[in-house]
């Protein structure tokens, strides 16, 4: 009640640690958003294969981009690892050049109809075994091209040039930073590798299906759970730490913020502290009110940040190559816990300010 | 019912060694439920201190101050401050208001502090403020009030959570002597109708004379009670 009342009679001061509070709740906020949002371009398609575990070539170093793996490597993941299920999977990056002009990339996916490698079809129809020039886009790929089911791209990888025609729409999303298309396997192989003979290689990876096979090897392979194979998506690693890094600044900051605003106001506070002790109130009644100032200023900074957020995000989303920002009902309430958490570590420290003081303090003349 | 002090032997020594201050030295009263005391000693001469002592303020360096039976002097943290919640109502020489508080909310803090039920509350602060004459200022910030009328919401304050020892340090220090008397009669009033016990520390004659005893104090001492084992 009296920490209430304050904040309605010291309104200026109050208004202004909301405003800081609110600022450094939205920035966490975006970074949040943005870890989210760099995360699921690094690869929300391979975090939804329908697999276990993938296995990779044992000289790739779990590089889908080097892995490289023989028609009898593939068999032989599918015999050694004991899966109950394995497809593989072909990756290449190819550009194609969008209405304006300009030449941007996309993640192509080989893979075999009928194998868990399929991706599940959204909208249109899904690719059969002899729709060598049939391609399946992802929603992310249909935005960014500006293209639709039914229209054709023409993808080029080096001196490659092929023309497909979009079948079906997916929502697997991004592999590797790109926006992703799949289309048959043996597509993948004729144009990736040109000249197709027995020696060329017939797949990036295994999907593999089944109990235990993380960490398995055989001859030529290794496989990996699904989340360590994330994990070692080149750029992800250090990508996650940064945001990771800059995710605990903002939580710093904001507790640091509440804190030492709080220290100071009680600094300056310290006669009427002495008052209401001397009055016979315990430090804890007066703690309680600096934490009720402290919880509703972080109150008011978040609950002003998290539609801010919100919205800034929509009106970024319309750029044509929008910075890829996600927001998740859990990044909101994550974030929005943890500030609060934090404006209340902030004003632990003035807590022990508040039971510093002495009561006697209050007689006035004496020192 | 009814509060009864005894204090037996009071010392305050300020600090250590050198700068040691002894302000008070070997005090010894007792009192009577609905007893209105005035104490009144040249400044400097451990008036305050003294009071604060009795208020669970300060911790006294020798001596107990019994009240009903308990020695506050023992008290400690939790208890003390639960004694000066409970059993204390003091006014401050400086009377220390919440400044931004009103008047009336600055009398309903003490009911929050306790834990009372507010609605008793609201009607006894209204009540304390109208016998105080403060009525019209009641929702004034207490930066916004006179002197005077801090002087009286200190005193308002003071009572209102209905203690048994009423603690005043020079309550007339910023009123005019008119409404000064008035305000240590209307004090008086309360202690005698509840057989409260008062304490006024004061300089101003007029008001001691309305006391039923005054105490003088100098140089720690009550005056004509000199600490005989003192070398
Ligand atoms: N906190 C303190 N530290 C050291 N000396 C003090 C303190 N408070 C009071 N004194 C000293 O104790 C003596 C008594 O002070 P006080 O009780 O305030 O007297 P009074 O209220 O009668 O003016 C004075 O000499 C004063 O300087
Ligand atoms: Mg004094």
């Amino acid at each position: 009640m009296i920490g209430f009342l304050e904040i309605r009679r010291r309104k200026l001061q109050f208004a202004l640690v909301g405003l800081i509070v609110t600022l450094i709740s939205f920035l966490v906020l975006m970074i949040n958003g943005l870890g989210v949002g760099l995360n699921e371009q690094a690869g929300r398609a391979l975090r939804n294969f329908d697999a276990d575990a993938i296995a990779y070539s044992d000289r790739a170093g779990l590089s889908v981009i080097r892995s490289e793996l023989s028609a009898e490597t593939v068999e032989r993941i599918g015999e050694e690892s004991g899966a109950r299920e394995s497809a593989p999977l072909g990756y290449m990056a190819v550009n194609y050049r969008r209405d304006d002009g300009r030449v941007k990339s996309a993640a192509v996916l080989g893979f075999d109809p009928g194998s868990i490698g399929e991706p599940p079809v959204r909208a249109g129809r899904a690719l059969t075994a002899d729709d060598v020039n049939g391609l399946l886009a992802d929603r992310q790929f249909l935005r960014a091209s500006g293209l639709k089911v039914g229209d054709t791209v023409r993808l080029s990888v080096r001196l490659q040039e092929r023309e497909f025609t979009i079948v079906g729409e997916l929502n697997e999303g991004a592999f590797f930073f790109q926006p992703s298309v799949y289309m048959l396997r043996s597509t993948w192989r004729e144009m990736k590798y040109g000249m197709v003979t027995e020696n060329t290689p017939s797949a990036s990876i295994v999907l593999l299906k089944g109990e235990g096979l993380a960490g398995k090897r055989g001859t030529g392979w290794e496989a990996v759970s699904k989340s360590t194979a994330f994990a070692n998506i080149e750029g992800v690693a250090g990508q996650q730490s940064t945001v990771q890094a800059l995710r605990v600044f903002g939580y710093l900051i904001g507790g640091l913020v509440v804190g030492v605003f709080f220290y100071v106001l009680t600094l300056q506070k310290t006669p009427q502290i002495g008052v209401l002790k001397a009055v016979g109130a315990s430090t804890g009644f007066i703690f309680r009110q600096l934490l009720v100032q402290a919880l509703l200023v972080a109150l008011g900074g978040v609950v002003i940040a998290v539609p801010l957020a919100w919205l800034t995000n929509e009106a970024i989303k319309q750029a044509p190559d929008p910075v890829p920002i996600a927001f998740t009902t859990g990044t909101f309430v994550t974030t929005s816990v943890l500030l609060l958490l934090m404006a209340v570590v902030g004003v632990l420290f003035s807590g022990r300010q508040v039971a510093k003081v002495d009561p006697i303090i209050a007689l006035g003349q004496q020192q | 019912m009814g509060i009864r002090l005894t204090v037996r032997d009071l010392d305050k020594v300020y600090g250590e060694g050198e700068r040691a201050v002894h302000a008070v030295r070997g005090v010894s009263f007792a009192t009577e439920p609905g007893e209105f005391v005035a104490i009144v000693g040249p400044s400097g001469s451990g008036k305050t201190t003294m009071l604060a002592m009795i208020g669970g303020l300060l911790t006294p360096t020798r001596g107990t101050i019994d009240v009903n039976g308990r020695d506050i002097a023992q008290l400690r943290g939790k208890a003390l401050a639960e004694y000066r919640r409970t059993k204390v109502g003091f006014v401050f020489q400086a009377n220390n208001l919440l400044p931004y508080l009103t008047a009336r909310e600055n009398l309903l803090v003490m009911a929050r502090i306790n834990r009372s039920d507010m609605k008793a509350a609201r009607a006894r602060a209204d009540q304390l403020l109208e016998e105080l004459g403060l009525t019209a200022r009641r929702d004034a910030l207490a930066t916004e009030l006179s002197g005077g009328e801090r002087q009286r919401v200190a005193i308002a304050r003071a009572l209102m959570n209905d203690p048994e020892l009423v603690l005043v340090d020079e309550p007339t220090a910023s009123l005019d002597s008119a409404r000064g008397k008035q305000v240590v009669q209307s004090l008086i009033a309360e202690v005698k109708g509840r057989d409260k016990l008062g304490l006024m520390v004061t300089h101003d004659m007029a008001m001691a004379e309305l006391a039923d005893r005054v105490l003088e104090m100098h140089d720690g001492q009550l005056v004509g009670q000199a600490v005989a084992a003192r070398g």
